[in-house]
């Protein structure tokens, strides 16, 4: 068929457009915001434009925080595939005619708001909720202290970014030809063998897709650190939001905000890149 | 070749596509929630009550209002904190004076303010913080109140007629107060509280917690350094800072919900607002409310018109009407929480005005100082208190 070099212009406006009104345009005027400062009352004055709230932003004192955020995103990425493979493995492979039915179940908590969930926890993990009435029952020293620690941030997360890690992989998962593992069998692999060279491998960009879906909105969630965690567990998110609605200092906050976005865009962008060349091939 | 193919089960897997175009809808579900749930979860610097306090059943029948009104508009918009008003309240206004109102709600004063400052959010009446009035009046926010029209000006306390922030009362009228100070469970702790310093006590280290706003913070440790709450001498707030931050180790939490997390048990010693603990005692009665030794603070909500209101007769009605001595009673009845009016003394529940947690005696009063907009200098405290939230 002709390429009509036209009708494709025209069929990738929309989505070009949507980027540009949704993408584009809001980063942009963050980037504007950030170059301003904080007037008295908390709105943004434009006399001083510089880039002194990034020089600020890069300040050693934000190093906790950006710590503290990374650690939270890699632990939930990490625990969120762990979990999730065999979850997707199972349903890919013994699912059956009910498979449609149990990504349905999988996706299912998406219809409680994510606020109310993370209360859920929270009266979970209190000294006295679930868990620590369960332990003493049983007589066990003392209530051990849950919420408002690095253990609950990294459950909730966990928790809640599960469903994005399950989908890719199971997708990915899916589409492996079980011949192929039939074919590592027949020719003397092990089981455990068969999966670490061809499962494993074949699955991977699956694992890529799960880890991007998981670790970038983890490294901007704010509202589980929040409610979960502690006067110890600031984000780099949490951050930005005293910023904006306490604080009330924009200017910053957007720099922070900035940071943080072109961060994760460049991550992304290799990450993908790697899947490109590495993987796909 | 085939054979193998023979001998799989005819399955069709779901292909990517129809796989992405699922997780495309629910993921536009799932990526906003967090951040409509976040919006609602905001930080709320002013203290929200949420539980109904025992109402004594004050009647919501309003004594009549003498001055000879013009006709009022058909309705008013009122846009205040939710649980912030007496139940019957707004009913009883729209039968007195045959005006409709929507009431709607606002999490956070940032909420509100970011509303009010487009110039046209089609709200009369709001109800801010005294804080935030002169950078009101300044940015042209709010207009000056017909007080012919609001003769119940009278039934306010001597005390709170002609505040600082708002000379003459030409902008606003003072709704409820509130003092800030120290929450415990005595249950849990056997010592008399007094002071500030039960905050920095090691033996609670994981059981305290202290609110998350950045004028309060520094309120607490920069009057138990001795320093004026409104200081903008920098060395006075990196002592202040310092304080802080030996503090924060041994914190559980900063949070605005300081009734949630009073009542959970969680934490035994809190920065708290005090009509909140009225709440708590409701779920823990052990918990009780203190205003330190060595000071605290106190703070108020007002009514103000906002500029361009579409309504403003009514408007000036309506604060008339809240500033009635019934109206006001069943008001505080209901949230709770201490007006200004010294009419409505008569009508309020003995049981909340013996309460010291909601209405302190008033040389207790005199003592506590009040949090002032400091205008430019605000970014000296609110940059102390994002090092401290963001250090280790």
């Amino acid at each position: 068929m002709k390429r009509d070099r036209t009708r494709d212009a025209v069929l990738l406006v929309p989505g070009l457009a949507w980027l540009l009104l949704f993408f584009a345009v809001p980063l942009a005027i963050i980037f504007v915001v950030s170059l301003g400062h904080r007037d008295q009352y908390g709105g943004v004055l434009f006399d001083r434009i510089g880039l002194e709230n990034y020089l600020r932003a890069l300040e050693p004192d934000f190093l906790p925080t950006v710590a503290n955020s990374l650690k939270y995103a890699f632990a939930t990425t990490f625990f969120s595939i762990v979990i999730a493979y065999p979850i997707a493995y199972w349903i890919s492979r013994y699912g059956g005619r009910r498979k449609a039915l149990l990504i349905v179940l999988v996706m299912l908590p998406f219809w409680t708001s994510w606020v109310i969930r993370t209360y859920a926890w929270m009266i979970i993990l209190r000294d006295n909720g679930v868990v620590n009435s369960v332990l003493g029952a049983f007589g066990l020293p003392g209530p051990i202290q849950l919420l408002n620690t690095d253990l609950a941030v990294i459950l909730g997360m966990t928790y809640g970014f599960l469903p994005f890690a399950i989908l890719p992989l199971y997708v990915s998962i899916d589409r492996l030809d079980p011949a192929l593992v039939q074919a590592a069998r027949d020719l003397y692999a092990s089981g455990r063998s068969a999966f670490f060279h061809v499962t494993l491998p074949l699955t991977m960009p699956g694992i890529i897709a799960a880890a991007l879906l998981t670790f970038i909105p983890a490294i901007g969630d704010f509202v589980t650190p929040d409610l979960l965690g502690g006067a110890q567990t600031t984000t780099i998110a949490k951050i930005v939001q005293t910023l904006f609605l306490s604080a009330r200092d924009w200017p910053f906050g957007a720099a922070l905000g900035f940071l943080l976005i072109v961060v994760t865009i460049v991550g992304t962008v290799a990450g993908l890149r790697f899947l490109r060349r590495e993987v796909i091939g | 070749m085939s054979q193998i193919h023979r001998l799989q089960p005819s399955r069709r897997p779901l292909s990517r596509r129809t796989m992405l175009r699922g997780m495309a809808g629910f993921g536009a579900a799932a990526a906003l929630g967090p951040t409509l749930a976040a919006c609602a979860a905001g930080a709320t610097p002013s203290p929200s009550s949420a539980g109904a306090s025992p109402s004594a059943g004050a009647s919501a029948a309003a004594s009549a209002s003498p001055t000879p009104v013009p006709t009022p508009e058909s309705e008013l918009f009122v846009y205040n904190w939710a649980d912030y008003i007496g139940e019957e309240t707004i009913g009883a206004f729209e039968d007195k004076y045959g005006i409709k109102v929507t009431y709607s709600f606002f999490s956070s004063a940032e909420e509100m303010s970011a509303k009010i400052s487009t110039g046209n959010s089609g709200f009369d009446v709001t109800f801010p913080t005294s804080t935030y009035i002169k950078g009101y009046i300044e940015q042209d926010f709010i207009q000056p109140l017909d007080l012919s029209l609001i003769p119940n000006a009278v039934n306010l306390a001597a005390e709170w007629v002609d505040p600082g922030y708002d000379p003459g009362n030409k902008y606003s009228m003072p709704y409820m107060w509130w003092t800030t100070g120290v929450a415990y469970d005595t249950a849990q702790i056997e010592d008399e509280l007094t002071s500030w310093s039960a905050l920095w006590d090691e033996r609670w280290k994981g059981k305290m917690a202290m609110l998350d706003d950045v004028r309060e913070v520094f309120a607490a440790a920069l009057i138990r350094l001795g320093y004026d709450i409104n200081t903008t001498d920098d060395a006075q707030l990196d002592e202040a800072l310092a304080l802080l931050q030996q503090q924060k180790p041994l914190l559980r939490t900063y949070t605005t919900d300081d009734i949630g997390v009073l009542s959970t048990g969680d934490v035994w010693v809190m920065h708290a607002w005090g009509a909140d603990v009225y709440q708590v005692q409701e779920e823990r009665d052990t918990v009780v409310y203190y205003i330190p030794e060595e000071g605290g603070v106190r703070g108020s909500d007002t009514m103000v018109l906002l500029a361009n209101a579409p309504h403003p007769v009514a408007a000036n009605l309506f604060i008339d009407f809240m500033l009635d001595a019934q109206i006001a009673a069943a008001n505080t009845n209901y949230i709770g929480y201490m007006g200004p009016n010294e009419a409505a003394k008569e009508f309020i529940d003995p049981a909340i005005l013996e309460d010291p947690t909601v209405n302190p005696d008033s040389a207790l009063v005199a003592k506590l100082q009040e949090i002032l907009d400091l205008g430019e200098d605000e970014v000296k405290y609110t940059e102390r208190y994002t090092k401290l939230r963001s250090g280790a």
